[in-house]
């Protein structure tokens, strides 16, 4: 029984660091400006392109990882300067317009430019490599992503909890208007919010298509929507919850993959029931049941955590 | 005050609708069938049917909902099952033996069962889901159109929905053609009767809008306190914009499928409810005018006028740079974006054709005041 | 009682720790004029919210009419016949005047949305709309019906916000700080038309305002509130010489230049001797829920 199910965990485990990294800019974002920014997976999504398209003309791989992080920081500036700010003081579903515009926006360029073509991610040496443990066969990215997402998160929270613009994300998620009034920056508060953010999904993006080594206009939109959901889960605003959230998640979509097999293992069930076509729809049964439960999420009300 | 002024607006947009009907009845006749115009126009009826659905919610109510896709699925789908001729069913529904389902109901009668059966489902989601705020209820009922993606393609329901594999061969728009004994067309009405069917649809929305309840709906988007306080019941009323709304999404998505032909459950993603969101705000939130041209001027521009930037064009030698495949949906982006950014307020803002009318006939008597 | 038409009973109130209404108990007579006053932050809008719904009190019960109404969701509360007005107005900005007084007589209608949608309650909606134009002409707002509702002047949309809370055909008619923002002359007429209003349809009104004046020259009773708590009541003649109310509005030795600059009341108000607590109660920062 256990041999069934491991493999499934372990790609649930690491699917949900992937996720995690992508969850926490949803979480920054939503705890700062109360906005939904629906580009956070199409951002992710372009992360793996640039990293195809560097490769491909010849940049060296270990030079090639931070130049994508950068990049994809600075992308992630360049919309809110853009996209966003403008709309600061319009009504919410404004900005939330916008975000699915930008969205769209992103995956017709990455059309465009790719020819609608599934592209194949650069093979990244030792991630790449296949390792067994405890009789699964799997990519060392696998064992690297739990790993590297804590470390990431402890850092992030540390950052957040110890140094002076922590502070000041942490005061303005609290209290917009009275953090501006009280003289913080609001708009350097944002910017670093939405580059830390879109760093990690930069992070996240190389850990995910090493797995998955195919990247296409569409890729960013699911996980990015899982994400979100984790996020939602967790309880918005929260940084630890969305980590959470986003294990769960991930755990949960991979089980549901294996679910006919390990049903039938279990003999529960005597033949295929095709179940593994609710992977994703699983995700947003759970997303309406916590919200209809307990719309704060499973750590809204500690407020404490919110950046 | 101006009772009479306002009659007369609306008879001259009524006018102006109706040669619009005539003027495509005509072009149907006289025009081949294979003209890029009726595409369009199809097309373009069947989004305008979505998008003023979609403007109850998003424009007149001041639900955001992204659930629209998902309740176009359901239509769609319900309408193929139904229609489906029972000698074809076996071709069909070929991995699942001919399906369950072994009867067929008139076209019409299945539109309306699909309209019924989403605003059923919408019934059944609102009822979660209606109590939340603005963005979580966008991403719940985003969501929902996942979730009833992947169960309509679950093997386990293939006997109905044939699974993953595509619904076919039920009747098209083509169909609505009257035909010679000898199979050639005699009358055409395949683009006149989508523009019918979405006019009477639209109509009726119309008609609600301006309605005691419609009044509610827009006090309930201006402020639900006082709305509340005034005793507008808000879980009642959100409930039935919502099931309306789907109720013509549905409808809508029947005749989609009726446009494309075949239907699959995998092609009604989260893009097309963004699709149809964008054609809203390019049009005018709150404005069922704004929607309509929108909807025209959208499906034309991606379907028809901007094709050319699709391909490599050539101005006498010089090879105009940028265009290849793709190239149409970016400038699209663009253009979408400068709406969003800096024309917030769309083509029609709020505005309906008759506030139009009634504007050039102010202008015209400010002219002859003078 | 035959003739009581509101009955308050132990009402209380808790946020948090924090106790915005403390055990306050009234009662209103029908065709009475009753007005709570107390300093801001006293609690007033909270009970108001607690009448009309917005709040479920954490203790107490009121009832209308000798049904007990406690809890029950704000708009089944208007349909029994208690209808409000808002502190800060809250008109429907999408449309004109008429309109929004019209959109306030939909709870009164027979017809379902088919019904409506369809115009089979053309009979209906033509004596709705009627109605409306009778109301806008008694009120005195026939001439800018067709104007949107937000591009009234504020003393108009007061009045509005009042026509639009008549429109549900109320028994009750709460008003939130009516004249806030008004001017002296503004406020007068303003209390006339209340008495006006009150007599012809039959009304029983219950009010906050700080406008000492208005509430002095048309309240029948007066209850007074302060921290939650009733400290007096009684006809505007007692309740203006009990020393509790006195100490409460004046408080002890506070001094006046703590007036907020450009406080729009300080303005607005001629500020008679009465209407001096409000103000420096103000700089106690404590804050009523709006």
């Amino acid at each position: 029984m256990w041999n069934t199910v491991f493999p499934y965990l372990l790609s649930g485990i690491s699917v949900g660091g992937q996720y995690a990294l992508i969850a926490i800019g949803y979480t920054m974002v939503y705890g700062i400006l109360r906005l939904i920014n629906f580009a956070h997976g199409d951002v992710f999504m372009v992360a793996g392109i640039i990293m195809v398209y560097m490769a491909a003309s010849g940049v060296p791989l270990w030079l090639c990882i931070p130049l994508v992080l950068i990049l994809t920081a600075v992308i992630g500036f360049v919309i809110e300067r853009v996209a966003y700010k403008p709309l600061r003081t319009a009504p919410r579903m404004s900005a939330m317009i916008s975000a699915i515009g930008v969205s769209y926006t992103l995956q017709n360029l990455v059309l465009y430019v790719t020819g609608g073509l599934n592209q194949i991610y650069p093979t990244i040496p030792w991630i790449s490599d296949s390792v067994t443990i405890l009789g699964a066969t799997t990519k060392m990215v696998t064992v690297v992503t739990p790993i590297l997402t804590l470390i990431l998160v402890v850092a992030l929270v540390q950052l957040i909890n110890h140094t002076k613009i922590g502070m000041a994300m942490r005061a303005v998620s609290r209290d917009f208007e009275t953090s501006q009034l009280m003289g913080i920056k609001i708009n350097r508060v944002i910017s670093t919010t939405f580059v830390i953010g879109t760093f990690l999904a930069g992070v996240a993006s190389v850990l995910y298509f090493t797995n998955y080594t195919t990247v296409i206009q569409t890729s960013g939109a699911m996980p990015g929507l899982k994400a979100f959901v984790a996020a939602v889960f967790g309880g918005i605003g929260s940084i630890p919850g969305a980590v959470v959230g986003a294990f769960i998640i991930g755990i949960a979509e991979n089980i549901i993959k294996g679910l006919d097999i390990i049903l039938f293992k279990a003999g529960v069930i005597s033949g295929p029931m095709g179940l593994a076509t609710f992977s994703d729809a699983f995700t947003f049964a759970l997303l309406i049941i916590i919200l209809a439960v307990k719309p704060t999420g499973l750590f809204g009300e500690k407020i404490t955590d919110k950046v | 005050m101006n009772k009479k002024k306002i009659d007369s607006a609306t008879i001259i947009s009524a006018v102006i609708v109706l040669a619009l009907y005539a003027a495509v009845f005509i072009a149907e006749q006289l025009i081949p069938a294979t003209s890029m115009l009726f595409t369009v126009i199809k097309k373009g009826a069947t989004y305008a049917l979505v998008a003023v659905s979609m403007n109850l919610l998003n424009g007149f109510t001041g639900i955001f909902s992204l659930g629209q896709a998902g309740f176009m699925l359901i239509g769609a789908y319900v309408y193929g099952i139904f229609t489906i001729p029972v000698a074809s069913r076996m071709d069909v529904y070929q991995y699942y033996n001919g399906g369950l389902v072994q009867f067929t109901l008139p076209v019409f009668a299945a539109m309306l069962l699909a309209g019924l059966a989403a605003a059923f489902f919408a019934f059944l989601i609102g009822l979660p889901v209606l109590r939340l705020k603005s963005d979580y209820l966008a991403i719940a009922t985003l969501g929902f159109a996942e979730i009833i993606r992947a169960l309509f393609q679950w093997d386990k329901l293939g006997p109905v929905t044939n699974g993953s594999n595509m619904l076919r061969l039920f009747p098209s728009f083509n169909d609505f053609n009257i035909k010679n004994a000898d199979g050639t067309v005699a009358v055409y009405f395949s683009t006149l009767v989508p523009m019918l069917i979405a006019g009477v649809c639209i109509g009726v929305i119309i008609l609600l809008i301006n309605s005691t309840f419609g009044r509610a709906l827009r006090a309930m988007k201006d402020d639900e306190i006082a709305a509340e306080a005034m005793g507008i019941r808000l879980a009642s009323h959100k409930r039935l914009a919502f099931c309306i709304s789907s109720f013509f999404a549905g409808v809508g998505g029947a005749m989609l499928a009726m446009y494309q032909t075949t239907v699959q459950a995998k092609s009604f993603t989260t893009a097309m409810t963004y699709e149809i969101l964008l054609i809203v705000v390019i049009g005018g939130i709150g404005s069922v005018t704004g929607s309509c041209l929108s909807s025209f001027l959208f499906v034309a521009a991606s379907e028809w006028w901007l094709r050319f930037l699709d391909q490599k064009q050539m101005i006498g030698d010089f090879e105009v740079p940028l265009l290849r495949n793709g190239f149409r949906l970016v400038v699209f982006s663009i253009i979408i974006m400068i709406v969003v950014l800096f024309f917030r307020q769309g083509i029609m803002g709020t505005k309906e054709l008759p506030d139009l009318i009634r504007g050039l006939q102010g202008k015209n008597k400010g002219g002859a005041d003078k | 009682m035959s003739d009581n038409v509101l009955h308050i009973e132990h009402l209380t109130m808790r946020f948090g720790g924090v106790v915005a209404v403390n055990d306050l108990s009234m009662d209103i007579n029908r065709g009475e004029i009753v007005a709570l006053i107390g300093p801001n932050g006293a609690g007033k809008t909270t009970a108001f919210n607690m009448v009309t719904g917005v709040y479920t009190p954490t203790e107490g019960h009121i009832s209308l009419m000798g049904q007990e109404i406690t809890g029950r969701r704000p708009d089944e509360i208007t349909k029994l016949g208690i209808a409000r007005t808002f502190q800060n107005i809250r008109l429907f900005s999408s449309m004109t005047v008429f309109e929004n007084v019209l959109t306030a007589r939909h709870l009164r209608r027979t017809s379902n949305f088919l019904t409506a949608t369809f115009r089979l309650n053309a009979a209906e909606e033509k004596k709705m709309r009627q109605e409306t134009e009778a109301l806008l002409k008694e009120v005195g707002l026939y001439e800018l019906k067709d104007e949107m509702a937000t591009s009234l002047p504020y003393g108009k949309q007061r009045l509005l916000e009042i026509a639009r809370a008549l429109s549900t055909q109320p028994k009750v008619l709460l008003l939130d700080e009516p004249a806030a923002g008004m001017n002296p002359q503004e406020t007068e007429e303003l209390g006339a038309f209340i008495k006006q209003i009150k007599d012809q349809f039959d009304l029983t009104v219950f009010l906050i305002e700080h406008h000492m004046n208005l509430v002095m020259g048309i309240s029948d009773r007066i209850y007074v509130i302060d921290f939650g708590k009733q400290i007096a009541q009684g006809t505007p003649a007692e309740v203006q010489n009990d020393p509790a109310v006195i100490a409460a509005y004046l408080g002890v030795d506070e001094d006046e230049s703590g007036l907020p600059v450009g406080d729009p009341r300080a303005s607005a108000q001629a500020a008679p001797p009465e209407a001096r607590g409000p103000q420096n109660a103000e700089t106690r920062g404590a804050k009523g829920v709006q």
